[in-house]
């Protein structure tokens, strides 16, 4: 309990918001749109785990919504162009990879801080998109969405998939060595390579994951409507990041769970739907939603100051 | 240079003046690319249109555009450079800037406020908001960017809500539209503002007890601590100066564009950010000057100016997306110029 | 450092030295947009460039990336610089705006708006495809048919502070109370005109308001957003769909009977008009007071005042949206 209070407090936020939602707006819980909320959160819930990982390495990636944009067009526009589903996953993760790897190499290899590298690639990445496609939709074939599977099926599939990675990536970082090095890197690099560990190549190597993961996030996005919006994803690195710092992954590195940022983003993904069933207006939805952010993370320095104190 | 604050020395690098000659290093580098872009501007941007008249970068206009198109952003640049040397970092600077325009619309129209009345107060707004992030990462000892990140969703939300999205606050008196529109000897008004902020800045940054404090708490918050420096008291004072600035730079937007909407000042923070590490403050504190800063807002500015300015750039009709890909090409290749010459230079001290 | 500021100073005068004239007889035609990335625009931008190309005259056309009030100003006070011939703004915000085209006009550069109109004395004519009031009537009288007069719906708009979107909310609101007073407008949602976050927000306000009979989308991404929500809500005909965007965008969702009906201007002929009287004006042959313009290919159109009369919005449904492709 006291080694996880950011996350306690956080599902504690959420749990106390879902309450209320229950006495106030009980509609809330339908199971459909219920459904369809989930599914639509997803893919930012695997990008979020995917900065996670960035960010308990002590990197940060605010490329990470230009990357799904890139990603998401790119599917898009070889789907229309007839590739078949099983083509256009592969290549869509190898692109979210190779983005990565880019940012990977510049952070690892040059030294140069992540929040710049990424910075100057969000900027790049969304500019060029903008330059090619001007906005303009990309249309796509039917069988795309769903996968081909009937909607609620898909609905299910994207929601059991985005669970399942995330439980995956959770058992990865407790239980593998690779996980753990993670951490290693994170807290303290230069032990960690007096360790043994090499920690350029662990930060290359999530920042190639956090590609890929928002690679398999574009493609969970687009399977989920007819058409691309070459803008989609703008804003995505702040949800994100957000979720994963909420969620009680710390920024100076090394601490933090994948579970944690599941609490923080379904936090943050209830708070747009619980103010239309609230029935509150929309102009106070951005200061409720910074109070919210504040009053979850606010526990912890409390908490902390108490100790502090004692 | 003389009384340059001591800097501790990098981890791992050699000892002795080699940081300074790395500063010297960088910022006439980034000065050097200012001068060649301008130049470039200067030969490809100017022309002589068919009124006869010369058009383009070349003329004292278009300079002086680009000083009042930049100037709030290179206000929450100076702002940004104390945070962020102290380790911190204020990703609210742009709500706070949208916040402040709207509360001094509203003091002005819907109060009836007197100017300069409404204008101290639209401070004080900033600094009791600066006073709000200070708080919670100086008292919780909350991380910066989480408290921010709160702040900067707060202060644009009480903006829209303070205006229900749709009250726009314009027909302010010419007398206030002076400040963000017209001249002053010579010189558009807000850029004596700004410059007397840059002054002021690195005064504090470059030749007071204070601004060396800031550097020692961004590179060791700790042992800062343990060498008697009042952390808190810093990390406040660096805080609502921010808060402060981005109000004053709220003013000057309003003033420039006419209007106060809640959407003012909307990503800025990323700008701003952009322009302090440019200049080659490092983003986890300790390192950092606010000349780099303003040589960083700089070049953003005559970049982003200069392109619209060429005839090829304006025949595509893309001057705003080759603008950000530029800018993120040369943030690149300025910081790994940066690195590299540090290498070499730590190599021949080594080797 | 003094080396470097010797070799500038150098460098300096000798590029002023080779002083850069390129004189061009073209008349030169700015055209600002208030996004130039969304495919109304898009569309306009082609209407344009076909009245360039008539009328043989260069044509600029830069906006915002994003809708951006600050933005329009800094590029109309880049073409101030540059000196071109006339100013063609689909103005962001009428006030922040019209400071800047003010100054254009002290420079003796004309200026048109399209689209949306800055205020009144910074312009010579706005180019007006259907007033905010047109709009708002359209709209609403089609909710309210659709409807059968009685109702809840919801607005999903761009943001919370775009000035075309609150003046449209405002016309859409006075209709109501004036004609449709049986009709309930239960929430407003912005969606940042990200086509994923309408979706969103229409789920959302489905699920909150079970007798929900309609969702007005009034920005272009959000119609499609919406429809698709419906669709998959399967409320297909429960809830319906209408809104401001482009045929191309919404035909599938037109075609399964998800939307409705899509309200349009002809953007291209926006773009034309626009075009054709910007240049007619600076060449001095519009002048105030004229009652009515001849445009090229498109023929006559009714001035009224200093508004040119594009004509009203049309109504694309499921038997007219195949004949149009943009």
């Amino acid at each position: 309990m006291n080694r996880w209070i950011r996350e306690w407090s956080v599902v504690g936020v959420l749990a106390l918001l879902l309450a209320y939602l229950a006495w106030r707006a009980p509609a809330f819980f339908q199971l459909q749109p219920l459904l369809s909320l989930l599914a639509r959160e997803a893919p930012s819930l695997v990008v979020a785990c995917g900065v996670a990982m960035v960010i308990i390495v002590r990197q940060i990636d605010i490329s990470v919504g230009s990357q799904f944009s890139v990603c998401s067009v790119i599917a898009g526009l070889l789907a229309a162009a007839g590739w078949p589903l099983a083509a256009v996953v592969p290549v869509a993760v190898l692109i979210g990879g190779s983005l990565g790897l880019v940012n990977g190499l510049l952070v690892a290899w040059l030294g140069l801080p992540s929040i710049v590298v990424t910075l100057a690639t969000l900027v790049a990445l969304r500019q060029c998109l903008n330059l090619v496609r001007q906005g303009e939709f990309v249309n796509l074939p039917e069988r795309i969405q769903w996968l081909g599977l009937s909607q609620s099926q898909g609905q299910w599939l994207l929601v059991g998939g985005a669970v399942g990675l995330v439980a995956v990536l959770a058992w990865g970082l407790r239980h593998l060595a690779a996980g753990r090095w993670l951490y290693a890197v994170g807290s303290d690099a230069e032990a960690a390579r007096l360790a043994g560990i090499r920690p350029r190549a662990v930060t290359l190597g999530t920042f190639v994951l956090m590609g890929a993961l928002t690679g398999i996030a574009a493609m969970m996005n687009v399977v989920q409507s007819p058409q691309v919006q070459p803008l989609t994803g703008s804003g995505l690195e702040l949800k994100a990041i957000a979720a994963a710092v909420v969620g009680g992954v710390a920024i100076s590195g090394g601490r933090g769970t994948v579970w944690g940022v599941l609490a923080g983003l379904l936090l943050l993904a209830c708070i747009s739907p619980a103010m239309v069933h609230l029935h509150i207006d929309a102009y106070w939805e951005k200061a409720i939603q910074g109070l919210i952010i504040l009053a979850a993370v606010m526990v912890e320095g409390l908490r902390r100051r108490r100790n502090h104190a004692r | 240079m003389r009384a340059e604050p001591a800097h501790p020395p990098a981890p791992g690098a050699a000892a002795g003046p080699s940081w300074r000659r790395w500063l010297l290093r960088y910022e006439v580098l980034l000065l050097l690319v200012l001068v060649v872009e301008w130049l470039l501007f200067y030969h490809f941007g100017t022309s002589v249109n068919r009124r006869g008249v010369t058009v383009g970068f070349g003329t004292l206009d278009r300079q002086f555009d680009i000083l009042r198109h930049s100037c709030e952003i290179g206000l929450l640049a100076l702002a940004l450079t104390p945070v962020i040397l102290t380790g911190g970092i204020d990703l609210s600077v742009g709500s706070l800037l949208g916040l402040c325009a709207v509360v001094f619309g509203g003091l002005t129209h819907a109060l009836g406020l007197p100017l300069p009345v409404a204008a101290a107060l639209t401070l004080v707004v900033g600094a009791v908001a600066g006073g709000l992030n200070a708080g919670l990462i100086c008292q919780l000892r909350l991380p910066p960017l989480i408290v921010t990140l709160g702040t900067y969703s707060l202060f644009r939300g009480l903006a829209e809500a303070f205006t229900r999205g749709s009250v726009t606050y314009s027909d302010f008196p010419a007398g206030f539209l002076v400040l963000g529109q017209g001249r002053w000897g010579g010189l558009p008004v807000q850029a004596w503002l700004f410059l007397a902020v840059a002054v002021s800045v690195w005064i504090w940054i470059h030749r007071t007890v204070a601004g060396r404090a800031c550097r020692v708490i961004g590179f060791a918050p700790e042992g800062a601590r343990f060498a008697g420096i009042g952390v808190r008291g810093q990390l406040t004072a660096a805080y609502v100066a921010a808060g402060v600035i981005a109000a004053l730079a709220a003013l000057i937007y309003t003033s420039r564009l006419g209007q106060a909407k809640a959407d003012a000042g909307l990503g800025y923070e990323l700008f701003a950010i952009t322009a302090v590490v440019l200049g080659g403050t490092s983003i986890f504190g300790g390192r950092g000057t606010v000349t780099g800063t303003l040589l960083g807002v700089a070049a953003i500015a005559v970049l982003k100016n200069g392109l619209a300015t060429l005839p090829v750039v304006m025949r595509l009709n893309a001057a705003e997306e080759l603008a950000g890909l530029l800018t993120g090409a040369l943030l690149l290749a300025a910081l790994a110029a940066g690195k590299l010459a540090e290498r070499l230079r730590l190599s021949s001290v080594t080797g | 450092m003094t080396r470097s500021f010797v070799v500038s100073c150098l460098l300096l005068s000798l590029a002023s030295s080779l002083g850069w004239s390129a004189p061009d007889s073209k008349l030169l035609v700015a055209l600002l947009p208030k996004s130039k990335g969304n495919a109304y625009f898009i569309s306009c931008k082609a209407g344009s460039e076909r009245a360039a190309r008539d009328l043989g005259v260069e044509l600029l056309f830069e906006g915002p990336v994003d809708s951006n009030a600050a933005k329009q100003n800094e590029i109309v006070e880049n073409w101030i610089t540059l000196g071109v011939d006339v100013i063609a703004v689909a103005a962001e915000n009428r006030e922040g705006i019209s400071t800047a085209l003010r100054k254009a006009r002290r420079e003796g550069i004309k200026v048109v708006t399209f689209d949306a109109d800055a205020m009144p004395d910074a312009r010579s004519f706005f180019v007006n495809q259907a007033t905010p009031q047109g709009i708002g009537e359209a709209l609403m009288d089609e909710a309210a048919r659709l409807c059968g007069g009685e109702g809840e719906f919801a607005i999903i708009c761009a943001t919370l502070t775009a000035g075309n979107q609150r003046e449209w909310q405002r016309e859409i609101e006075r209709r109501r109370q004036e004609r449709h007073p049986g009709m309930k407008l239960v929430a407003v949602r912005p969606c940042d005109d990200l086509k994923d976050r309408a979706q969103s927000e229409a789920t959302a306000l489905m699920s909150a308001h079970p007798k929900l009979r309609l969702i007005m989308a009034i920005c272009s991404p959000a119609v499609p957003g919406a429809a698709e929500a419906v669709k998959q809500a399967g409320k297909k005909g429960a809830v319906r769909v209408i809104g401001l965007g482009l045929p191309n965008e919404n035909r599938r969702y037109v075609k399964e009977g998800v939307t409705d009906t899509v309200i349009l201007w002809k953007t291209e002929d926006l773009g034309y008009l626009t075009v054709q009287a910007a240049v007619a004006l600076a060449k001095g042959e519009l002048k105030a007071g004229a009652s009515t313009f001849k445009a090229g290919s498109l023929g006559e159109f009714r001035i009224e005042g200093d508004n040119i009369l594009l004509g009203k919005p049309f109504l694309f449904n499921r038997d007219n949206i195949d004949q149009f492709d943009f």
